[in-house]
This record gives C-alpha cells, structure tokens and sequence, in this order.
C-alpha cells in the first residue's frame, strides 16, 4: 500500500505555547488551555472551527488537580468538537490519527494538545519528588520508572556497539548550545561545557543529569488541517510531507532487541518512503530526545549512520549551530522543555515558518536553509515510534 | 526493624509464580502447543495463541542481559541501598526477568555475565529471586 498520495496533502497550521519552566501555583488544565487557545489564534482560526480534539496521554493529577480529560478541556474552550481523544501510555499516532480523520471527512481540523505541571507538582523521577507513578511488582526490587528503563537499553547498547558518554556527550553540549540562542529555554542562560557533563551526578548509571530530560510546567499545541485549506490561513504552509508510525509494544524488560533497532526504524521506512526522499534530503531533525541515548538510536535507525558510528558522526559540532546537520534547534527536551513529541514538532514547524529569531535555520545560524525537517515522537520505553517530515511549501 | 520496600502485589495471572518463589523456586509457564516459555504470566501463548499450559520450574541459571546502577534513591526505602543495581536476567530457560544483581561490586559487572539465583527473605513475606555473577 503506497501513501504517496498523502504527502503533502496535510499541513500544520498553527502552533501554541505557553509560559513555561518553573510556573507554580497552575493547573494542568491551565496549560491546556492557554496552549489551545495560543494554537487556534496563532493559525488565525476561530474556535468553531475546531472540530478533532486529540490529548496526549495526562499522568496523575499532582497538587489537588483535577484530571484533564478532552470533556473538561473543550468544556473550557466553549468548544464541541465531532472527535475527542486522549492517548493512553504514550502510544503516538496522534498525527497519524488526524490526517486519518481529515482524510475520511470526519473533520476539518484537529488540534492535539500536551500541558502538565510537572515540574511545581514535583512528578516522579526527580530528586525530592513526592508524585510517583503506579508502581508495579518491579517496584520491589527498586525499579522505578523511565530513566531506568532507558538506560537499561543504552547499557546493552554499549555492549554491542560503540556508545556511552562520550558520544552523549557532544548530544548533551550541542543541543544545550542550540537552546542558549532560545530566549525561552529553560537552560537559555546556562552554557554546557563536556566538563560540565562529566562532572555531573550520575542518575542511573550510564545515565548522568544531562543525559536526561527537563521536567517542566507549560504546554503546547499544534493544529492539522489540509494543505488546501492552509493556503487559505495566515502562517506560511508547512506540509507533512512523510509520516510513519511502528509500535514493538514489548515492554523493555522483556525485550530481547534492547539495543534496537527500535520502532524508529519502521517508521522512519514508512515515512521516508510515502515522501519519497532519503536522509540525504534532510536539512535538519526535531528528535525526541527523553535522553540523549535516544537522540542518537533514533538516528541510527533512521540511517544517518550504522551502529557505533554515531561518536565519530556527532563530533565536530555537526548537529551544533553552524553544522551541517543540525538536530533539536531549540534545546529540544533536553535543554528547551519537556511537552512530549510536541517539543521537537512544534520546533519543526517554527524553524520552517521562519519564525526562530536567533536560533532561525539559515544564514543566522550558519546552517543552510532549510525546507525539509525530519520530527520524530517516542512513547514509553521504545514502544512507540512516530516520525514525521516535514515540509516548506 | 520493619520492611519498608514495595512489595509484589500478586494478582490472578501472577500468583503461581510468587507461590514458587515462596518455596524458592521460579515457576513458568510453558505452552504445550509450541513449546515456547513465557514471561510475565498470561492465560495464552503470545507466539501461538493456545491456552493449553504447563508451568515448570526453571533452573537458577542466566545471564545479565543488561544492568543499570541507582544512584538516587526513587523511593526512600532504597537510600540504605545505594548504589544499588537493577538488571534484565535472561535465564536459561529463555524468559527474561527483571531483578537485582547483589553480592558484586558493580564496576565489575558485564552484560553476558553468568549469574545464579539468590533467594532474599528479609521481607518475611515474599522471596524475592536476586542474582550473584555464578563465580563469586
Ligand atoms: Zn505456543
């Protein structure tokens, strides 16, 4: 079954943010909301026309919050959109799920939606945290949650091909680099030396802090519609152009392909092959990067370079400003924000509407101007994959 | 003093196997269609959908597939432990489980590291399977 015939059919028209980092004393739903309503004035919509409402999946509420359900949160818009969603367990079809709905005729345009206020509520898996996810039989030997569990797979990894810290490492320092040229990044005013990574704590051992991803409060959006209709609205139209989508589902202490290929590799085919391009046609990458281990398995299985290459593939600031790859050119989770695949997507898009200020892919930046950007989601421990290209029309 | 760790929460596909644990062994199921020994318990073979199932008791042998090292402690009972070492053991019967890797400095752990089982009782309610690299 080919998907030719949906590249560039759908378009990302809008994209909301919020005030973000440590913002105490918010709601969830808050972010949420300030983030819908951000998306929908940012495409120059009006609400109305607002007809899929798909959530990525809420964890527990923290601080006497209320769960944000989709009811609640169209109830709060003063929408009554034909679809609702919410994802459960990080399953990442988002995307996929609303050119699909778009594509039957089921809906004009969709909205899909992250908030959380992680960071003041004190979520699991920081130091003091006083909100920890459910845990399971794992717990009783002191298995607790993500960093763990990627780790887990990057240590098997350093076993079978050459990684570890020292290609991390340069992941670490370029994408913080990127984020010191974003006024709103959370690390904007905190440079990063490789002494700097070094001399961190170790979390989980392979892991120290800086492999790992921020923590924070704020949300974001992003708003998909046809490429017809996006003529029609205010933004310069940004087509997907490639979407792929793999779920190995298997839980990672199960799994007997720890160190890949992981759902990237399935996704990326997909993707690649509905745009009918290669990675040499890519201009930069938005990866999700809950890790750095995952910015740089994500790219091995994409094909940017076969295992073990990536420390001599990362060095020499290729993926850095001025290189010639960049990758997460906002700081993406690692030094930007934590908002899942809305982080690295929204980036996408904001690069190719040219609306990046300092950190603008061009000539400001010493990188080459970009009119295809490879965006890729990843839920739970390597269970779900989604990758999207992205497009300037 | 009293255990203050989580303790395994055992539910209708997994009590057979904490019932073994409690008379130290590790018990799994084994489809009788395919062969094929699974883990975590589920009232069908994944590879080959028949519910038809023996539960046997595996050997105490495997290896580390991979292992981390806690340096922080994710839940307070855990402080007294760290750094304290969480692994995926491949025993060898073929499930993989997860576990902790104790008696062992863990600088000095390896993936494919032959392990065997040690039982810890110090909860008084549930025998929990560790692992010690087999030459120590
Ligand atoms: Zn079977």
């Amino acid at each position: 079954m080919s998907l030719r015939k949906l590249r560039d059919k759908y378009a990302i028209v809008g994209a909301g943010y919020t005030s973000q980092g440590r913002i105490p004393d918010r709601s969830a739903l808050s972010f949420y909301v300030e983030a819908c309503v951000n998306a929908i004035k940012d495409a120059g919509l009006r609400k109305e026309d607002i007809d899929g409402l798909i959530c990525y999946r809420q964890f527990q509420p923290v601080a006497n919050d209320v769960v944000v359900t989709p009811y609640l949160l169209a109830q709060h818009l003063g929408i009554q959109p034909k679809i609702l969603s919410q994802e459960s367990y990080c399953a990442r079809g988002h995307f996929l799920h609303a050119i699909s709905l778009i594509e039957a005729g089921f809906c004009n345009y969709v909205l899909i939606v992250y908030g959380d206020n992680a960071l003041s509520g004190k979520r699991s898996f920081v130091k003091g945290a006083t909100n920890s996810e459910p845990a399971d039989d794992n717990a009783a030997f002191g298995e607790f949650g993500r960093a763990a569990q990627f780790a887990m797979a990057a240590r098997r990894a350093m076993y079978e091909f050459r990684t570890g810290p020292e290609t991390w490492k340069e992941i670490a320092v370029c994408q913080r680099k990127w984020a010191n040229l974003n006024p709103i990044a959370m690390m904007y005013d905190k440079p990063m030396t490789y002494e700097g990574y070094f001399n961190a704590d170790w979390v989980v051992e392979p892991f120290r802090l800086y492999d790992c991803c921020l923590i924070s409060d704020g949300g974001r959006a992003c708003i998909v519609t046809s490429t017809e209709r996006a003529r029609d609205l205010r933004n310069p139209v940004v087509t997907i152009m490639g979407i792929g989508e793999h779920n190995t589902s298997v839980d990672i202490h199960q799994s007997d392909f720890m160190a890949g290929p992981t759902g990237a590799n399935m996704a990326g085919k997909m993707a690649f092959d509905m745009a009918d391009i290669t990675v040499k046609d890519i201009d930069a990458c938005e990866i999700y990067d809950c890790f750095t281990y995952t910015v740089e398995i994500t790219l091995q299985d994409y094909g940017f370079f076969g295992p073990g290459e990536g420390e001599d593939w990362f060095k020499d600031g290729r993926t850095a400003p001025g290189g010639i790859m960049p990758v997460n050119t906002s700081g993406g989770l690692l030094s930007e924000s934590y908002f899942m695949g809305l982080t690295p997507i929204a980036e996408g898009v904001m690069q190719l509407m040219g609306r990046c200020g300092e950190r603008q892919l061009g000539a400001k930046t010493g990188t080459k101007e970009p009119e295809i950007i490879l965006c890729s989601d990843n839920g739970a421990v390597f269970q779900s994959h989604a990758t999207l290209i992205l497009r300037r029309s | 003093m009293a255990y203050e760790k989580p303790l395994p929460k055992p539910n209708a596909d997994t009590r057979p196997f904490w019932e073994g644990c409690q008379e130290n062994q590790l018990r799994f199921q084994k489809c009788r269609h395919c062969d094929h020994i699974r883990w975590p318990p589920s009232v069908i073979c994944p590879k080959c959908h028949s519910s038809d199932t023996d539960w046997i008791v595996a050997s105490d042998k495997g290896m580390i597939y991979s292992y981390v090292v806690y340096h922080i402690a994710f839940h307070p009972a855990f402080e007294n432990d760290l750094p304290y070492v969480t692994a995926v053991v491949k025993l060898a019967e073929g499930p993989y489980i997860l576990t902790n890797i104790v008696g062992s400095d863990p600088s000095k752990l390896k993936c494919d590291m032959p392990v065997v089982v040690v039982w810890d009782d110090s909860s008084q309610e549930f025998n929990l399977p560790k692992f010690k690299p087999l030459n120590e």
